[in-house]
């Protein structure tokens, strides 16, 4: 079956040396398309530059966003940043769409900060998995974190319930 | 070189006038993941959710592919991106709420799409402004997904 309607977007994030991270996300649809660059340095993980460029608006809809990379600066990547990419990106006069994409971009920066850990406790206490879930019958989970990391990691507060895996954890 | 990078596509048919599907695919460094849902139109009731879990980081993980099934009678409507993120996104994959959002606001932008092709196919210089108001007064629940601004 043909699709009617196709949307692609891509995140990457790359360290580019004396502690600075380079994130650029890329939108596509059928009817807009859109690139976000942000530097962002550590150890505080403030944005120190950003550049966002509409390449497509099928609608003219998109509004002014020429403010919006400046109003950035000096964003840090933590705590309440959802807030405060809210209020300062999003909201009546500005772009609830554009703010999706900065705190994707910073998402995703938290998650290429964390990769080197979880693999550190996969390979130092996973578990093999006993459910094989590949229909292809190929298994794409041979170690995965086990019950005693697990609950090591919930106790950070931001993981805590957060999702099926740090929710009733017991002892 | 490239330390991280999440990609997600997004798809959607027409399926029988009365149906849209809408497929979903996740990949990045940590999760795989996969979403399709069947939206009756239009009601916009979603009448059959499936996600799995393709690759993930707990053996926990699994668990979330339950949780999205009550999604199922749900309304897109303007508490429905909440109630994703909340109800199964803390109970079930926070990444995978974050696809289904995805998925619901291109159901809403492939329907506009469709409609200004088809508009633009009659009258190539259309006036977008009212086209647009004469889409939100046909599909209000559909706004708050479209992301325009």
């Amino acid at each position: 079956m043909i699709h009617h309607f196709q949307m692609n977007s891509l995140t990457t994030v790359e360290g580019v040396g004396n502690g600075t991270w380079r994130v650029i996300t890329r939108y596509d649809d059928d009817l807009f398309s859109a690139e976000l660059a942000l530097e962002v340095k550590a150890p505080a993980l403030d944005i120190r530059s950003a550049r966002l460029d509409v390449k497509r608006d099928a609608l003219n809809a998109a509004r002014n966003l020429d403010q919006v990379a400046g109003k950035l600066l000096g964003v840090r990547v933590g705590p309440g940043m959802t807030k405060i990419v809210r209020g300062v990106v999003g909201g009546p006069q500005g772009s609830d769409r554009m703010a999706e994409l900065v705190l994707e971009s910073m998402e995703m920066l938290i998650n290429a900060i964390t990769v080197p850990e979880i693999r550190k406790a996969i390979e130092k206490a996973g578990v093999s998995l006993e459910r094989n879930v590949g229909t292809s019958g190929i298994d794409l989970n041979d170690r995965v974190m086990g019950e005693k990391m697990v609950g090591l990691m919930s106790e950070n507060p931001r993981l805590k319930d957060s999702c099926a895996a740090f929710r009733n954890i017991s002892g | 070189m490239l330390d991280y990078s999440r990609c997600k596509c997004v798809g959607v048919q027409v399926q029988d006038d009365g149906y849209r599907v809408v497929s979903g695919v996740l990949e990045d460094e940590l999760y795989a993941m996969q979403c399709e849902i069947v939206v009756n139109w239009p009601e916009l009731t979603i009448e059959k959710i499936r996600t799995r879990m393709k690759r993930f980081t707990t053996e926990r993980c699994l668990r979330a592919e339950d949780v999205f099934v009550k999604a199922e009678g749900w309304k897109l409507d303007s508490q429905l991106e909440g109630r994703i993120k909340k109800e199964l996104g803390r109970h079930g994959c926070r990444h995978m709420a974050i696809l289904m959002v995805d998925c619901c606001r291109s159901l809403a932008r492939s329907e506009l799409a469709r409609e200004l092709r088809a508009a633009l196919e009659k009258q190539p210089d259309i006036d977008t402004k009212q086209f647009l108001d004469d889409f939100f007064s046909r599909y209000p629940g559909l706004v708050q997904y479209l992301q325009l601004q």
